[in-house]
């Protein structure tokens, strides 16, 4: 409920600011600034409209390039007109965003001032780029103060909506919760790790969680390895799971079960991985193992 | 997590040392200038931030006011500059909203800004009000409080989807919904007992009305720490309602479940609380029977807990 409240007020301002850049870009003479003012007031309304509670939005495409553009094209056609808008940069950093736009932001920034020395005159100028860049450092600040939470859901999120598929870092704490589990209550489980082509994987992903149980995560670790916790009563059923479970999958270019009371940390059982041959290894080797 | 708190203010001191360093400059170039009676305040306000600086690294819990002291240093040097500047007067005008907005939280930031913006304006123009002026610096003003009210969205969105409850050391319900159901899954595949403990916590509602909001958290607080300390490791504590929670069990037969829920029922008695007094959390059992269905195993389940709270 009060998360709605806020989206709300959201929008207002929204709105507000789309129609005060409307009357500015009114009365602005100069077609090129008017033109980025309209655009800037049509993104503002748009978004105003399409404004929601989710994460969806900044997941799919870097949109803080855009007000990014549109102040750095505003500045370079009227500076003198506009100049009071290099303050704007350093709200444009607090706005979650990757790394690498933080780093283009401060390009623009700096081009921007750069147009405005002749406005200025040089004391001037000189001032206003430390002071500028002084108010940017604050604007970085905040921005990553809100970094660890922003870390943390990225960990626990899963990585495709409706797939129950987890990151390498969530595997690293469920490897060692489930070893401790298994272990107290006498239940044989695996870890599986898959290797495929880059291309395959998300086919080979969507096998896989087909493929398992819901309490069975199973995870992506870099571009071409998958991995599974996989449970069975005992050994003689976790033979037959093997068996069906690679038969279910799209075949994969190797394959390695490792029994969780001998898997050691996860970073070694990937090293292992990575240097075996064969296209599949059960750790450790049973009579009857393929 | 204490590290990283540790961090963020020792970003936030260095960008407020360089803006005591460009005070500092500023009252060095001014007697460079030989402008003698314009040294004292920069340096003065160049001195007020450094304590701010030092204030926010040494009282990190008051964040709030080495904040404070520097947006006023901020707005004294540029409420002093502003009518000497002529020309150059509206580009520095620009600088007050976004110092407010990088400096304060949101609401108070805006409540500032509109407060400020006929004194800012009115030093710019001398008395005189040119609307173009005037509509250049409102536009700013509103557009740069976007960029705190995406962060603000962002911030409550990755709280929303946190699988912790926000108020207690409890899981969410939703959170808690999917484990239990993988949970009975998991259970039954590898023939293992399940069994959830009900607990109904029925002073929670009153407590807020008649202590207020500290009794309340000290309420969940208690139950949920005594709940965990008497649970084993694998144990989850989830809250189902505002004021009912499931222990869920797994690979817990009856008589083990029993024991879970006499211990917690011990400790609860135990606990005697400032406000409220002694805590009181009755609680059900409900084990899963042999051959039960999820559906009729969760149908018993709630209306378990319904009874439980209709007490």
């Amino acid at each position: 409920m009060q998360s709605k409240y806020k989206v709300g007020l959201m929008r207002l301002n929204l709105l507000a600011a789309a129609l005060l850049l409307a009357l500015l870009a009114y009365q602005t003479a100069l077609s090129a600034s008017a033109l980025l003012l309209w655009l800037a007031v049509t993104w503002l309304t748009v978004t105003a409209a399409l404004l929601e509670f989710s994460h969806r939005r900044p997941a799919t495409f870097p949109w803080q390039l855009l007000p990014s553009l549109l102040l750095a094209g505003l500045l370079w056609t009227d500076p003198e007109r506009h100049s009071l808008w290099i303050w704007g940069w350093p709200a444009l950093l607090m706005l979650p965003q990757p790394g690498w736009i933080l780093g283009l932001t401060f390009i623009l920034a700096s081009f921007a001032w750069w147009s405005l020395i002749d406005v200025l005159g040089f004391e001037q100028a000189i001032f206003s780029g430390l002071l500028l860049l002084t108010l940017m450092l604050l604007g970085l600040a905040r921005n990553l103060q809100l970094q660890p939470l922003r870390l943390a859901s990225r960990q626990r999120v899963r990585l495709a909506p409706g797939l129950p598929l987890w990151t390498a870092h969530q595997l690293a704490t469920d490897l060692r919760r489930e070893r401790a589990r298994c272990r107290r209550e006498g239940v044989h489980g695996e870890l599986l790790l898959l290797g495929t082509s880059r291309h395959l994987l998300w086919p080979l992903a969507q096998d896989l969680c087909r493929q398992t149980h819901d309490f069975e995560s199973c995870y992506r670790l870099n571009q071409r390895t998958l991995a599974a916790l996989l449970l069975t009563r005992d050994p003689e059923q976790a033979r037959l799971r093997r068996q069906a479970l690679l038969e279910g999958l799209r075949t994969p270019v190797k394959a390695r079960f490792t029994f969780l009371d001998v898997a050691s940390s996860l970073d070694e059982q990937l090293a292992r991985f990575d240097k075996q041959d064969s296209v599949l290894v059960i750790d450790p080797e049973t009579d009857h193992g393929q | 997590m204490d590290n990283e708190s540790k961090w963020s203010s020792i970003r936030i001191a260095i960008a407020y040392a360089a803006g005591a360093l460009l005070l500092g400059g500023y009252a060095f170039w001014q007697y460079l200038m030989g402008d003698y009676g314009r040294i004292l305040i920069p340096a003065i306000l160049a001195l007020l931030i450094l304590v701010a600086t030092l204030l926010r690294l040494a009282l990190t819990t008051k964040a709030r006011l080495s904040a404070y002291l520097v947006l006023i240093a901020g707005y004294l040097m540029l409420a002093l500059e502003l009518p000497q500047l002529n020309d150059a007067a509206p580009f520095w005008a620009g600088l007050a909203p976004l110092l407010t907005l990088l400096l304060v939280p949101l609401p108070p930031a805006i409540l500032l800004n509109i407060l400020l913006a006929p004194v800012w304006l009115i030093l710019v123009n001398d008395g005189q009000l040119d609307s173009g002026l005037v509509l250049g610096y409102l536009a700013l003003m509103v557009v740069a409080a976007l960029a705190p009210w995406e962060q603000n969205r962002q911030q409550a969105l990755l709280k929303a989807t946190d699988p912790r409850d926000p108020q207690c050391n409890a899981l969410a319900k939703d959170t808690l919904d999917e484990l239990l159901a993988s949970e009975y899954q998991r259970t039954e595949l590898l023939h293992q007992p399940l069994a959830v403990l009900v607990i109904h916590l029925p002073q929670l509602e009153m407590a807020s009305e008649q202590f207020g909001i500290r009794a309340r958290q000290s309420l969940l607080d208690t139950l949920c720490w005594e709940v965990n300390r008497c649970s084993r490791r694998h144990d989850f504590l989830g809250r189902h309602s505002p004021a009912t929670f499931w222990l869920v069990l797994p690979d817990t037969s009856e008589s083990g479940a029993q024991m879970v829920q006499q211990r917690i029922e011990q400790a609860i008695d135990r606990t005697v609380l400032v406000d409220t007094g002694p805590l009181r959390a009755p609680t059900l059992l409900c084990q899963r029977l042999v051959g039960e269905s999820w559906q009729r195993f969760e149908q018993r389940l709630q209306t378990l807990t319904r009874r439980l709270t209709e007490q």
